[in-house]
């Protein structure tokens, strides 16, 4: 009865759980980065950016943190941080010092022995002139008991450390996602580029933690875009679960590529590389050229950039740069033109330019072809030709540009049809594809993974450099062969259907169903399992001018390669000779009417010391079972 | 299970002539990538599986598929538990009749809120946040905007003579009952009159029965009761309440039931039916009457309230077995301690003579009522003889005096 009184609403509400974990995925770019949640979202900050520039400026007293600062490169430079990211965990020795920077200069800490460091000019409140109990009515001579002002607020030096500018980013991005999320931040995938060495991490994961992240797995560029793609929602019903993948990770640091096996998941890299000489950099600046030039034309005042040397001639370039940031992205999104618009880029003289598709992959294309040269060095490296590479990925701002895509699919020499983002439409309009994003989202996807594995053993196997990493594939493709005498199938002898392919990670099972037709008399199905290699056989063909193309009278024929997927028969491992017992007769009067066909579905296990077990079996209640066993090696 | 692969393929059928090659017995699989020269990326649940594969399954795909079905159904049992927490606090759907979605909503004074916001089961144990979650439901359906889209598909305006007239003008009707019901709930002081005078707690009030119907149905007295109490337990201002108990609450139980019930305190007012002030007047005394009159009017049905209230407890009290009981128990007490203690023998005497008296008292009271009676009855019909003689004489009189005048 002592109860405090509750006149309404006695009944408790039950509590309400969410069921999103607090985890979050954040792609660490050198010149961007992103974060993003559970449901595989990417998160837009305060500003409402998906993109938040790795870049923070301090203007008086005042700090900005992502593209509020890189704003600040125009009039700010001095006191603007870009490019951090890189630097971590670097010695001051180790960083070359040529670099002709736009933004704040690294600089050797004064105490610390070989650290980089920034030095920003900061306003700091004074300190008070006197402690206020001295202050007191018999000391001061003033007539007022108010206590003296403050003088006005000092400027200072700053000295930042690379790892403390990387914590102030890093807090920033979790408070963007603690904001959105509605609470605490739990733990982070971090993504980092394949070049990163050990003590790079280390200098991340130790910034991370000093932002008040636990980092529950540092992630390589390459594993997080697979987090990504090896997903029902990107892989949609249409692409295969066993597929060769190209990663091209073109960004404002370098060009990164790697060749993945990605088998149901299980994904491992066939070859990678990383190179600076490509990168967007170099497109940056022909387009910064491009549109000077035209300022030129259109205003006769000369605007010498890249590199620029006159002070006046340096802002007029960040201004530029920073226009065409936004000119970039429309080149991506609409297959129009884009303009670029800079209010007194120069002498007080206001800009605004356009730019279409055309002419910018013309100004591209060098960056473009650098790009396909290394992919084909790369391919070759790694045995593989371009015909067997089944998808392409693209990562970074610079993989949302159409034009690198069509332009690579065809310097590269890769097959017709292969799967790209672009090809499924999936880029533009917040698709799965977005390159921007699938950094971002494969870190949360794999954060929100290893938030909800409960053994602390296979926990501890995510973690750097675990020897569980290590596995043994198969290198030869593993398959059944139906025999018949097609002349399509001559190669080979019948119909050759590839269950397990090569490149597959050990233990490894595949289940495949497909229909089979048989004989009414004896309903008899034979097929055999083997192992094949698999090659490619170039055509040349020349290619006949259409008779149509008058203008084209003069061109010689061109010689078209052509390339053809070839099997060669290897070891036979034994053969499956059965009847079936549930096979139907087709109805009505299609051209399969009245022929038989049965359902079967055949299981390959391959086991970890390379045991092979076969099981045939006919859909349905009481069909057909056949088995087959191979030995361990 | 894996997933199965479908392949759309038809494989045609095996010519009669083939004859299968021999395989060799020595036949092994082509050597794999000896381990360390491929280095899988920690990534995807498939990383995760491969994992438990190796780690606690021994390379079974058969023992993973069993785990990894026990984990689904574990996940699914915690989500689908999970789901319907989360999504409205059991405020659930209730059905709309007809004459609830034709109100009219300036008749919101006898609109019945809770049923408007489909709380009908809860009423006032609905929580704010129930009410909130309720509210939203029913705007979501009943907004106009939805009414007027789906109003306009759904029939056809077959008149041409009609079309691009509105015909469903009325059609925000009910959206407008539920704003009003909205508003009443969401503020304490409106919910609280509401409350007081909520119908369905008027209905239940008329049920509950009276000493004439205990009495004459032979209804027992906890089931009786209970429920009445129980309904008037809301509008304590302490809570809990103590319930009426069963027939072997201990003696500080019941006392402390009555005395809970003697000293009522109760939150429940009648500012709900009091009557509008007159919008079109600006007359001050006017304004002034009807407050006046509200404010006796309020005064008047808390009284009755607080009589209604003191009248079950009595009610309760004079047909409570467990005072009879309790009493005896006393009774018994004391002999029993009066037996041990002294010769119980001119006490107990004492005690039936007081009785035999008291008996014999009221038995002379009744007498003497019944003689009293009797006396009064007599002496009206004395009355009554010596009123209907005097008419009599008067009325010969007044005859012989006619018939001396016709002479």
């Amino acid at each position: 009865m002592s109860k405090k009184a509750t006149q309404n609403g006695s009944t408790d509400a039950p509590i309400q759980i969410s069921t999103l974990p607090p985890v979050v995925g954040i792609n660490f770019g050198n010149s961007y980065a992103s974060i993003a949640e559970d449901l595989a979202e990417c998160i837009a900050n305060e500003d409402g950016e998906r993109q938040i520039a790795c870049a923070i400026a301090f203007h008086g007293e005042e700090m900005y943190i992502g593209n509020q600062a890189k704003q600040q490169l125009v009039k700010n430079s001095q006191n603007t941080i870009t490019g951090f990211r890189n630097l971590l965990g670097k010695k001051f020795s180790e960083i070359p010092q040529s670099e002709n920077t736009t933004s704040a200069r690294v600089i050797q800490h004064p105490e610390l022995p070989d650290t980089p460091a920034y030095k920003v000019q900061v306003l700091q409140p004074s300190p008070a002139p006197l402690n206020s109990n001295t202050t007191s009515a018999y000391t001061t001579p003033a007539a007022s008991h108010a206590p003296t002002p403050r003088s006005e607020p000092m400027l200072v030096d700053r000295i930042l450390t690379v790892s403390e500018v990387a914590t102030i980013f890093i807090k920033s991005l979790v408070q963007s996602a603690e904001d959105f999320l509605g609470k605490k931040v739990k733990g982070a995938v971090i993504s980092v580029p394949s070049t990163f060495t050990d003590s790079q991490k280390v200098a991340l994961e130790k910034a991370a933690e000093d932002a008040g992240v636990t980092v529950l797995q540092l992630l390589d560029e390459a594993g997080a875009a697979a987090a990504t793609t090896t997903t029902t929602i990107w892989s949609g019903d249409s692409l295969h679960p066993d597929r060769t993948q190209l990663l091209v990770d073109l960004g404002a640091s370098g060009l990164s590529l790697s060749l993945l096996s990605v088998r149901e998941g299980l994904t491992y890299v066939l070859a990678d590389s990383h190179t600076d000489a490509v990168s967007t950099a170099a497109i940056d600046d022909k387009l910064i050229k491009f549109f000077a030039a035209d300022f030129t034309k259109k205003t006769r005042i000369t605007l010498p950039v890249c590199p620029a040397t006159a002070p006046i001639d340096q802002r007029a370039e960040a201004k530029l740069r920073l226009a065409i940031e936004h000119t970039k992205r429309t080149i991506s999104a609409s297959p129009g033109a884009a303009t670029c618009s800079v209010e007194s880029l120069k002498e007080g003289m206001d800009y605004t330019g356009s730019i279409n598709r055309m002419r910018f992959d013309m100004l591209a294309s060098p960056v473009y072809a650098a790009a396909a040269k290394q992919i084909a060095s790369l391919l070759a490296q790694a045995g593989i030709d371009a015909h067997d590479v089944d998808e392409v990925v693209y990562v970074g701002g610079t993989g949302c540009l159409p034009g690198l895509d069509s332009r690579l699919c065809v310097e590269v020499g890769l097959r017709d049809g292969v799967e790209t983002p672009f090809a499924r439409g999936t880029v533009v309009g917040g698709g799965v594809g977005d390159p921007t994003t699938i950094l971002a989202r494969g870190c949360a996807a794999q954060a929100a993974l290893i938030d909800s594995i409960t053994e602390e053993d296979v926990r501890a196997a995510f973690s750097r450099g675990h020897q569980a990493r290590e596995v043994r594939a198969t290198t030869k493709t593993l398959g059944l062969i139906f025999p018949n005498n097609l002349p399509e199938n001559k190669e080979v002898g019948g119909t050759w259907i590839p269950v397990v392919q090569k490149e597959t990670a050990l233990p490894a099972r595949r289940i495949v169903s497909f229909d089979v037709e048989v004989t009414e008399g004896s309903k008899r199905f034979v097929c055999e399992v083997r192992e094949v290699k698999e090659g490619i056989r170039v055509e040349k063909v020349v290619e006949e001018a259409s008779p149509s193309d008058e203008d084209d009278e003069d061109e010689e024929p061109e010689e078209v390669e052509i390339k053809h997927r070839t099997l060669t028969k290897e070891t036979l491992f034994g053969v499956i000779d059965t009847q079936a017992k549930l096979a139907i007769q087709t109805k009505g009067k299609g051209k399969d009417a009245g022929k038989w066909f049965t359902r079967v579905e055949v299981e390959f296990i391959v086991g970890i010391d390379g045991a092979l077990d076969v099981e045939l079996r006919e859909v349905g209640g009481d069909g057909a079972v056949e088995k087959l066993h191979v030995s361990p090696l | 299970m894996a997933a199965v692969q479908t392949l759309t393929l038809v494989v045609p059928p095996t010519p009669a002539s083939y004859a299968a090659p021999a395989a060799a017995s020595s036949s092994r699989l082509a050597p794999p990538h000896p381990s360390g020269h491929r280095a899988l990326l920690p990534v995807g649940p498939a990383y995760a599986n491969h994992l438990r594969l190796a780690l606690h399954h021994a390379h079974s795909f058969s023992s993973l598929d069993k785990h990894l079905e026990k984990e689904r159904e574990r996940l699914a049992a915690l989500h689908s538990a999970d789901n319907a927490a989360e999504d409205d606090l059991g405020v659930g759907s209730e059905e709309e009749p007809e004459e609830l979605l034709h109100r009219d909503p300036k008749e919101w004074k006898s609109q019945d809120h809770y049923a408007v916001l489909g709380l009908s089961h809860l009423r006032y144990l609905a929580t704010p946040a129930q009410i909130k979650i309720a509210n939203r439901k029913k705007v979501l359906k009943h907004h106009p905007d939805k009414k007027a889209a789906g109003g306009a598909a759904k029939e056809e305006i077959n008149s041409r003579f009609l079309t691009g007239v509105n015909l469903n003008t009325n059609d925000d009707a009910f959206f407008k009952c539920i704003a009003k019901a909205h508003e009443v709930l969401t503020n304490p002081e409106r919910r609280r009159q509401f409350d007081s005078v909520d119908p369905v707690f008027l209905e239940m009030e008329e049920d509950i029965p009276t000493a004439a119907e205990i009495k004459s149905k032979r209804l027992d007295f906890f089931t009786a009761l209970a429920p009445a109490f129980a309904l008037y337990a809301r509008f304590s201002k302490t809570q809990p309440v103590p319930a009426l108990g069963t027939s072997d609450s201990t003696k500080a139980e019941v006392e402390g039931f009555y005395d809970f019930w003697y000293n009522f305190d109760s939150w429940r007012s009648f500012e709900w039916l009091d009557k509008e002030v007159n919008e079109g007047s600006d007359s001050r005394d006017d304004k002034r009457y009807t407050e006046k009159k509200n404010k006796t009017e309020r005064a008047r049905r808390k009284k009755e309230d607080i009589a209604r209230v003191r009248g079950l407890v009595d009610l309760a009290l004079s047909l409570d077995p467990r005072i009879k009981r309790i009493k005896q128990e006393e009774k018994d007490a004391r002999e029993a301690k009066r037996r041990a203690g002294a010769p119980g023998a001119p006490a107990k005497k004492t005690k039936a003579q007081e009785e035999e008296e008291k008996k014999a008292a009221e038995a002379a009271a009744a007498a003497a009522e019944e003689a009293e009676k009797a006396a009064r009855a007599e002496a009206k019909k004395q009355k009554a003889a010596a009123a209907t003689a005097a008419k009599k004489a008067r009325r010969q009189q007044r005859e012989a005096e006619e018939a001396a005048g016709a002479a």
